[in-house]
């Protein structure tokens, strides 16, 4: 039986990676360069998303899902061509992953590259990040296009506590988080280390959520949108949004958009243009709802859209 | 009854082929003398004991300018990266890996390729530890290495296909394999390569004939070792005694502490001797505690897994000193008085001297110039007295700002990296592969991580000196003295060998197969392999001459990190292959 599901599993993930066009060129090693026209003129439009990351993109029976995705096909079909997924495998950190996804190719598949990638922060001081000599450190990619903006979020149990006023409930209450995120540092160290005993780790946010229904821990901490996607499962259902802040987290919030090699600019003023209409019809709050997640317009727009327009964005009937 | 004449010749001819299979099957004997026996090359490290010591001595420094090359093979293709391995030489064959899990049998006196193994990688890997593999077992028929997605793969060594696949760990999980495996008492020695997070590092045993699993043993403290009889798994004790020791909350779950750079053995106290690397997550300032089994070496027993001991060399590791670097048995005389010891030459910048019977610390001492994290070692114990505002900061006290910088030295690709040392029984020496460079520390203002905010910590490696980063070093293990340097403008990043005509060799990334006097470190050899040389060289007897091998191909991790040490070797140009010299009959005379 185990070996059967091993073998699923296998053709699952083989499946997974067959979906994607492979159009690098195999005589010199190095991936096509994908301008604007030459995207339009192959009639597809390779989306990068990160894999196994609900509700951003996951595959379920084989089939790309979720927002990003979504997205994704939105864009592709308004720039009139078909949409491919590319799976990211994340690397320790974004710039590993435009690297790898977006300017150069991994090293192991060097003809591999996304057209665009999605969940891409939107944020100009990482932007125009300079290293020891000066140099810009992401000169290779464009950042543009914020579509979201994402914020943390806890989860609790309600039959194990009556609410989340502060974290400093986690320092008598086990909570889950995924490791090596921002959420488990910020509680392996707050409060000078006194919740520390009591993180618990995870692979992903579904795990910390068996873990919570099997009473291992009290409360998870993740991304909204994870934590919402979760909460809308049936058996999530008696578990309960905190409304608690996050006392010393440099970003509390911060806008999610998307990333092109720096010499497809024509391919970002088009998607970007595309992109502002969603954010601006409300269609990208659609988009939310229908997978049951709040949406929050990006700050980018909420500095200089009228209160109306910001309205409309937000989703609020006109 | 018709006489079957074809049947008989085939079973004869079976018979006769089972025969010369079984006087070339490399045996249990073989391997544990392998240190004694010039003619081959059956283990990694030119004997268990990992000395890279040679007892031939027809090449001497009158006559190694002779030393002149035979033949070069090329590993083909486009993978032209990290060529770390050790060949390995018996009945006239090469065994050799080369990067991306590939395997290669040649012909030793033409250099003829005789098979090629491909492993095939999954698509969409993305191995932690670049794409480098450092070498073969052999044993019996078979030629065993482990592969980029964490696989033992067992090679027929005649025609080099697989005989069995074994998976050691989940590649998806962030592990990978790329040390060589050993062989002892007819079970494969295994470690395990992982990423920096969610892992936990181990050794295994496999049947080396089957590939069926025979002992585990988790490198952190917590977890439980098991022994397989008959396909179950019995319970074999937790390694540390129990969980959060040394530990807070859950982090002994996935403590890291990997064994990536394999092990050694003492067959004197049948000890399988592990460096572990660093400990999980990065930033120590979130798991106070010595995280054992982190940056230690470890004695198992290769029956059954158990820790004998451990010597733990940088505790609660915050600057990615890893401890994998490889322990060398040795014995010395002290007032008459034999001493087992064993000694190990950190990342940290320290090297140690310990008996290799119970892990107590005799002595230690800095093998590089300067060391600013630690003043140095408790003169009792070998643990390092941490020197003030030497740990790089916790992010999460500094807000949105670049934090306080630290200076660490040495970096984090340490004194010493993986790059195997060599003892030569004649000298007494260490002969030391090694770098002198610093890192900057600091905590990214702004960083992000799988579409959320993060704390990262931002990092440049930098050389100490103007003119050259790596020296090699010969190191008396008596005196902590350093006896002579050899200083290398690009970082050195291959392996030493040491032989009885007093003889070292080592490559450098500029492309040289170099030789120096083993008393006083003058160059007496040097060729230009057309690639950098970051492999480690043997020597062998053929024909009675004597036979150099190394890999030429430049790669390995020092060309993915960049900053000031960049400059030095960016334009430095990648290969692959074998390159084999000898000392031509005639010239031994000029000795």
């Amino acid at each position: 039986m185990k070996h059967v599901t091993l073998l699923l599993l296998i053709l699952a993930c083989a499946n997974l990676w067959a979906q994607e066009v492979d159009d690098g060129n195999d005589l010199l090693n190095r991936p096509a360069d994908r301008t604007y026209d030459r995207i339009l003129e192959s009639g597809y439009l390779k989306v990068g998303v990160y894999e196994n990351f609900p509700p951003y993109s996951y595959a379920e029976d084989g089939e790309p899902k979720g927002v990003d995705v979504e997205l994704g096909r939105r864009i592709a079909k308004e720039l009139g061509v078909e949409f491919r997924v590319h799976w990211i495998t994340p690397d320790e950190n974004l710039g590993d992953d435009l690297r790898n996804n977006v300017w150069k190719g991994h090293y192991l598949a060097k003809q591999r590259l996304a057209d665009l990638m999605m969940r891409v922060p939107y944020d100009k001081q990482y932007a125009y990040m300079q290293d020891s000599t000066g140099e810009y450190i992401n000169e290779q990619v464009v950042m543009f296009g914020p579509y979201q903006q994402e914020t943390w979020q806890i989860a609790y149990d309600p039959n194990r506590l009556d609410s989340v006023e502060t974290v400093a409930v986690f320092q008598y209450h086990p909570i889950g988080v995924e490791i090596d995120t921002l959420p488990d540092f910020y509680l392996s160290s707050g409060l000078r280390g006194r919740l520390r005993e009591q993180v618990h780790h995870y692979r992903t946010i579904s795990e910390a959520f068996n873990a919570m229904r099997q009473g291992d821990v009290s409360a998870v901490m993740g991304m909204r949108a994870e934590i919402d996607h979760e909460l809308s499962k049936p058996a999530n259902a008696h578990f309960q949004r905190a409304g608690n802040g996050f006392p010393g987290i440099g970003k509390q919030v911060w806008d999610v958009g998307m990333a092109i090699k720096h010499t497809h600019r024509q391919l970002g003023y088009a998607l970007e243009s595309i992109v502002d209409g969603l954010v601006r019809t409300g269609e990208l709050h659609a988009l939310f709802a229908g997978l049951n997640l709040d949406y929050s317009v990006p700050n980018y727009y909420q500095k200089f859209l009228e209160p109306k327009a910001l309205a409309r964005a937000g989703g609020e009937e006109q | 009854m018709r006489s079957n004449k074809f049947g008989t010749r085939i079973a004869s001819s079976a018979l006769a082929l089972a025969v010369s299979f079984g006087a070339q099957a490399v045996t249990d004997q073989d391997i544990m003398n392998d240190e004694n026996t010039p003619e081959d090359i059956v283990t990694y490290g030119m004997g268990l004991k990992g000395q890279r010591f040679s007892t031939l001595d027809t090449l001497t420094r009158e006559n190694v300018e002779y030393l002149q090359p035979v033949w070069a093979f090329s590993f083909g293709s486009e993978k032209m990266r990290g060529q770390e391995a050790q060949p390995m030489v018996k009945d006239g064959v090469m065994y050799v890996t080369a990067s991306y899990s590939r395997v290669y049998a040649i012909d030793v006196k033409t250099g003829d390729e005789l098979w090629q193994y491909d492993a095939r990688l999954p698509d969409g890997i993305m191995p932690c530890c670049d794409v480098v593999n450092r070498g073969v077992a052999l044993y019996n028929d078979k030629v065993i290495f482990g592969t980029l997605d964490a696989k033992l793969v067992a090679l027929n060594k005649d025609t080099g296909k697989p005989m069995w696949i074994k998976k050691v760990e989940d590649y998806q999980a962030g592990y990978a394999i790329t040390a060589a495996p050993m062989v002892i008492n007819g079970n494969v020695i295994t470690g395990v390569s992982g990423g920096e997070f969610g892992i936990v590092g181990k050794v295994e045993a496999y049947d080396a004939n089957t590939g069926e699993l025979v002992w585990t043993r988790p490198t952190v403290e917590g977890h439980m070792g098991y022994v397989y009889k008959d396909g179950k798994a019995i319970e074999n004790g937790i390694s540390g005694g129990e969980a959060g020791k040394t530990w807070p909350g859950d982090m002994w779950k996935n403590g890291g502490a990997a064994t990536w750079l394999g092990g050694t053995y003492d067959a004197d106290t049948n000890s399988i001797f592990f460096g572990t690397g660093n400990p999980a997550p990065w930033n120590s300032h979130l798991r106070p505690g010595d995280n054992l089994f982190s940056s230690s070496r470890i004695a198992i027993d290769p029956d059954d897994g158990s820790i004998k001991w451990h010597f733990q060399t940088t505790p609660h590791d915050g600057w990615d000193y890893d401890g994998v670097n490889e322990l060398i048995s040795f014995d010395y005389s002290d007032n008459g008085k034999t001493v087992k010891a064993a000694a190990t030459a950190d990342r940290n910048g320290f090297m140690y001297v310990l008996n290799r019977e119970n892990g107590d610390f005799i002595r230690g001492f800095p093998f590089v110039d300067k060391i600013t994290w630690a003043e140095g070692l408790d003169p009792k114990t070998g643990r390092p007295i941490f020197a003030e505002g030497g740990r790089p900061g916790d992010p999460s006290v500094t807000d949105n700002a670049k934090g306080e910088q630290v200076l660490a030295q040495p970096a984090f690709l340490g004194g010493k990296n993986w790059m195997p040392m060599a003892y030569s029984q004649n000298t007494g020496l260490f002969y030391v592969p090694s770098n002198e460079w610093a890192m900057d520390i600091w905590n990214e203002p702004v960083s992000y991580k799988k579409g959320a905010a993060f704390l990262g910590a931002g990092f440049t490696i930098k050389p100490a000196n103007d003119d050259y980063i790596g020296v090699l070093r010969a190191m008396d293990p008596k005196t902590g003295e350093e006896v002579w340097r050899y200083e290398n403008t690009a970082p050195l990043w291959g392996g030493a060998m040491a032989t009885a005509g007093d003889l070292v060799f080592t490559g450098t990334p500029e492309g040289y197969l170099k030789a120096f006097d083993a008393k006083t470190g003058e160059e007496l050899y040097k060729f230009n392999t057309g690639s950098g040389v970051v492999g480690t060289p043997v020597t062998w007897v053929m024909d009675g001459e004597q036979y150099v091998s190394v890999l030429s191909g430049w790669g390995g991790a020092v060309p993915l990190w960049g900053g000031e040490v960049a400059k030095v070797v960016k334009h430095f140009n990648q290969g692959g292959m074998v390159w084999t010299f000898k000392l031509p009959k005639d010239r031994v005379a000029s000795k």
